[in-house]
């Protein structure tokens, strides 16, 4: 295995692993799962530019500073977010998981047109920090600057997030609240409060997403969280529901059977790569419901 | 005297099924108050309608003199009423400490909190040794004492305890309650016990409530069911 | 006792007759106004109620939310393509079909049963493994389908054609072909609803507990309901395909499988009657604001709802009634006759 591939699956699987959690957030909270994580990432995709149904994208906040535009974007996807919360899922608290996700779907279909509405169908060419293509020279691999970039600072966010779910009085009540919701409002923990900042955290994680997005393939679709929301959604049921390591552990396993497959796949087979994953995670789930990375005795979650 | 925990008029229903229904009980401060009754009187039903877990179809529940019915849990939590539910329910993933941490979040009171960690630990010494590993790692009896612990951190005024004999040895249970009782004093708790044996409540002293078919029907000092169940165990061979 | 349950047996064999005279209703209606656009509409509205009377089968039955059934009208789709095209023109847009298919000429007819079946069988053999997950676990990968057949399609272009349409598909769907089919659908929905199997996969939606205790073989029951909903799926796809004359894997993708689902959903998951009023009510719903998207003239001003506002409204009505009216419009209840309309004959016989 060459060390250009070590690179392309760390970062493909880094960004995997980061939209994962922010699916299994929200799920081990209040057993959402959150069809409309795609259209956050969408949405602080479309952020970066100015709306208008034009062709060409005149970069509105994505004009500003690196130090402060990756700060307000990671506001805004947690903005959209806990907004989406307080108007969509906080009214339908005591419906079924079902109806969650039939709601959690319809937000999205909604969020994909407003963007839609407001930007144009057309798929527009972002140019965001271009200067980061440039490759580095790591031994005997050649490797874009943005790639590097990527891959610290997905392990920048995972340690991050850990310690913030380790250390903080936030991070112990959304660890109780995933374990036994009920139990947790019995000792005080606010259910408002645990949600509203997991969704705040599964809003900034998009917002990563995104920003890896624009600045990788250059350019703004309406439909480009739909893709890595799916993979994000087999990771996160790969690595058992709920469970945050399992979703990091899986989004890393499906980066790199991707680079893998990309690479490794005859020429006429790779269109079909996607079609082997969703088959892939028909498999898991038939085998091992509880996740790959669950103890075999343990209960699944879904 | 107004009550310390009154309840009154409480009917639970889930969907069609009623779990109790025109319930009134008046709890003094500092009471002890054993909740028996075979199962399916309603005594879960109860604590949890106290507790707000469980919707009350009807009535009304008071803290203080504060309307407590129609909160939710956590406000209700918040007020200073707290409960160890039935099979306990700590957080298996969360350490011992985290288990106890986590009712901490609503108190103002800091140094108050560093005191009353001191304080569970002094009564249950296994939960200090243990601070530090996985809370689903703990014996039944050491989960139990785990969650009375927890309850306690949230400086209650108020505790309910659901069956915390159920699945322990007697041994075990002693030690269980000898430590509520002991916690209990140190605190001028005000304890609602959910226990079945009248023996046993009796040896721990108390009043005591007998439920059936989701009502009160008998009330008095445990030491009189505790006789009343050996007449009847001398007559009809350990019915009750 | 027995005479009410007669009665109430006797009721709820009206409902697939009244609704099916609703929907000729409807299309007495539309045709009335003359209006070529109000044909097509109730063409497109009755091919609507086939496709989502074949999903309310396994959804409404199961309570399992299926995302993978607009695949089937993929799959129902492509294969009456395939059977009815002209072999010359499949020479050249579809080299890569397989020889007796690239030969074939078929009917519409058989084409479009042709497609309800191949969805179907494809139903049965993914159905026997995604079926033996649990609720939410089965949605997902229902909905990994999806993406999978997707994929599939979209790239596997000489068979397919890949992203690019496939065009030239007779049209023949007129108002009367899409309401034979309907109706079909309907009665069969009903039909299954009533059997041994609708029956025991609705208690077994109930309570999965009891259901498992008195010994019901919820899998067999699903994959069965599945299978079935496959059917009308796939020629709902083939009746799609044939009523606008050309197709494409992303019409039979995430925009068809929310329309499917608001539908559903809007009228009442409960029951037949709220899938059928759910397609009612969005279908015209739909009109009205596709018409004001192109704009309506008062005077010299033109008004026009921005693209995309038809979506976001149905996606907000949606979301409203998730929020006020889980149950939906139709709450679970079925439109019949009254029980005395029904009441003589039944109380004579007894």
């Amino acid at each position: 295995m060459s060390l250009q591939l070590v690179f392309d699956a760390l970062a493909l699987g880094g960004i995997y692993a980061v939209a994962a959690l922010g699916i299994a957030l929200i799920f081990g909270v209040m057993r959402l799962v959150n069809f409309a994580h795609g259209q956050f990432i969408a949405c602080a995709v479309f952020a970066l530019i100015v709306p208008s149904t034009d062709a060409l994208a005149v970069l509105g906040l994505g004009a500003l500073p690196a130090p402060v535009l990756v700060p307000l974007i990671l506001l805004i996807g947690a903005g959209l977010a806990v907004l989406a919360e307080a108007l969509v899922f906080r009214p339908m608290r005591n419906a079924s998981p079902v109806a969650l996700m039939v709601g959690s779907f319809a937000l999205g279909v909604a969020l994909q047109n407003l963007l839609l509405a407001l930007y144009g169908g057309r798929p527009k060419a972002v140019s965001l920090w271009a200067e980061l293509g440039q490759p580095v020279q790591i031994a005997s691999a050649s490797v874009p600057l943005l790639q590097l970039i990527v891959i610290a600072a997905v392990a920048v966010i995972l340690a991050g997030l850990a310690l913030m779910l380790r250390k903080s009085r936030l991070g112990l009540e959304m660890r109780a609240a995933a374990e036994d919701f009920t139990m947790a409002r019995m000792l005080g923990v606010r259910s408002n409060r645990v949600i509203s900042g997991a969704f705040a955290l599964s809003g900034g994680l998009a917002a990563v997403v995104a920003l890896v997005l624009v600045a990788q393939t250059g350019v703004a679709d309406v439909r480009m969280g739909g893709q890595i929301m799916l993979v994000a959604f087999i990771a996160t049921v790969v690595g058992g529901m709920g469970s945050l390591s399992g979703a990091v552990a899986a989004g890393l396993g499906i980066g790199a059977a991707s680079a893998l497959l990309q690479a490794g796949l005859p020429a006429d087979a790779r269109p079909f790569r996607d079609a082997f994953l969703y088959g892939g995670v028909i498999l898991v789930l038939l085998f091992r419901p509880q996740g790959l990375f669950a103890p075999v005795g343990a209960k699944p979650r879904v | 005297m107004m009550a310390k925990l009154g309840v009154y008029d409480l009917a639970v229903r889930y969907g069609k099924l009623t779990a109790i229904s025109d319930l009134s009980l008046a709890v003094a401060e500092g009471e002890r108050v054993f909740v028996s009754g075979p199962n399916g009187a309603g005594k879960s039903s109860l604590l949890s309608a106290i507790a707000g877990a469980v919707r009350a179809a009807h009535g009304r529940i008071e803290m203080d003199g504060e309307i407590l019915s129609g909160l939710g849990a956590e406000a209700i939590a918040r007020r200073g009423l707290s409960m160890v539910p039935e099979g306990r329910r700590i957080f298996p993933g969360l350490t011992v400490l985290e288990n106890l941490s986590v009712g901490t979040g609503m108190r103002r009171d800091r140094s108050a909190v560093a005191d009353d960690l001191e304080t569970v630990f002094t009564a249950f010494p296994i939960l200090r040794e243990r601070a530090r590993s996985a809370a689903g790692a703990l014996s039944g009896g050491q989960q139990q004492m785990l969650a009375i612990a927890r309850a306690l951190m949230t400086n209650p005024k108020v505790m309910m305890v659901d069956e915390p004999s159920l699945g322990l040895a007697p041994k075990v249970v002693d030690e269980v309650y000898d430590r509520l009782c002991q916690l209990q004093a140190l605190r001028g708790l005000t304890l609602v016990i959910v226990e079945q044996s009248s023996a046993r409540a009796a040896r721990v002293g108390g009043r005591m409530l007998l439920m059936r078919g989701g009502r009160i029907v008998a009330d008095g000092d445990a030491t009189e069911f505790a006789a009343r169940d050996l007449l009847a165990e001398a007559y009809f061979g350990g019915a009750a | 006792m027995t005479s009410q349950h007669r009665i109430r047996r006797r009721m709820t064999a009206t409902t697939p007759v009244v609704l099916s005279l609703l929907l000729l209703l409807f299309v007495l209606a539309a045709l009335s106004l003359g209006d070529r656009a109000m044909a097509r509409m109730a063409a497109e509205t009755l091919i609507r109620v086939t496709f989502v009377v074949g999903f309310w089968v396994f959804v409404g039955n199961s309570g399992v939310v299926s995302f993978g059934h607009a695949a089937f009208g993929c799959i129902g789709a492509y294969v009456s393509a395939w059977l009815t095209l002209r072999p010359e023109m499949k020479a050249t847009l579809l080299p890569g079909l397989p020889e007796v298919i690239a030969a074939a000429d078929w009917h519409v007819l058989p084409a479009a049963v042709a497609g309800g079946g191949v969805a179907a069988l494809v139903a049965l053999l993914t159905g026997a493994a995604i079926l033996r997950l649990s609720g939410i676990a089965a949605s997902i990968a229902t909905f990994a389908f999806l993406a999978m057949v997707n994929t599939i399609w979209a790239n596997w272009t000489s068979v397919t054609g890949g992203t690019s349409s496939v065009v030239g598909l007779e049209r023949y769907v007129t108002p009367w072909v899409a309401l034979g089919w309907a109706v079909a659908a309907i009665l069969v929905a009903a039909l299954h609803a009533a059997s041994a199997s609708g029956l025991a996969l609705r208690a077994a939606r109930e309570d999965e507990v009891a259901a498992a205790a008195s010994g019901i073989d919820r899998y067999r029951h699903r994959l069965l309901a599945y299978t079935l909903s496959a059917f009308f799926c796939g020629s709902g796809g083939a009746l799609m395909g044939h009523f606008i004359g050309v197709i494409n894997p992303d019409g039979f993708y995430l925009g068809l499988t929310f329309l499917m689902l608001a539908m559903v959903v809007i009228g009442g998951v409960g029951s037949l009657s709220g899938a059928v009023v759910g397609v009612l009510a969005l279908s015209i719903a739909v009109e009205g604001l596709v018409r004001l998207e192109k704009g309506i003239s008062v005077g010299a001003v033109t008004f026009a709802l921005p693209p995309g506002s038809q979506e976001i409204i149905l996606a907000v009505a949606m979301i409203l009634i998730l929020i006020f009216r889980p149950a939906g419009l139709m709450a679970g209840r079925e439109v019949m006759l009254p029980a005395r309309w029904v009441a003589g004959r039944a109380s004579r016989e007894t």
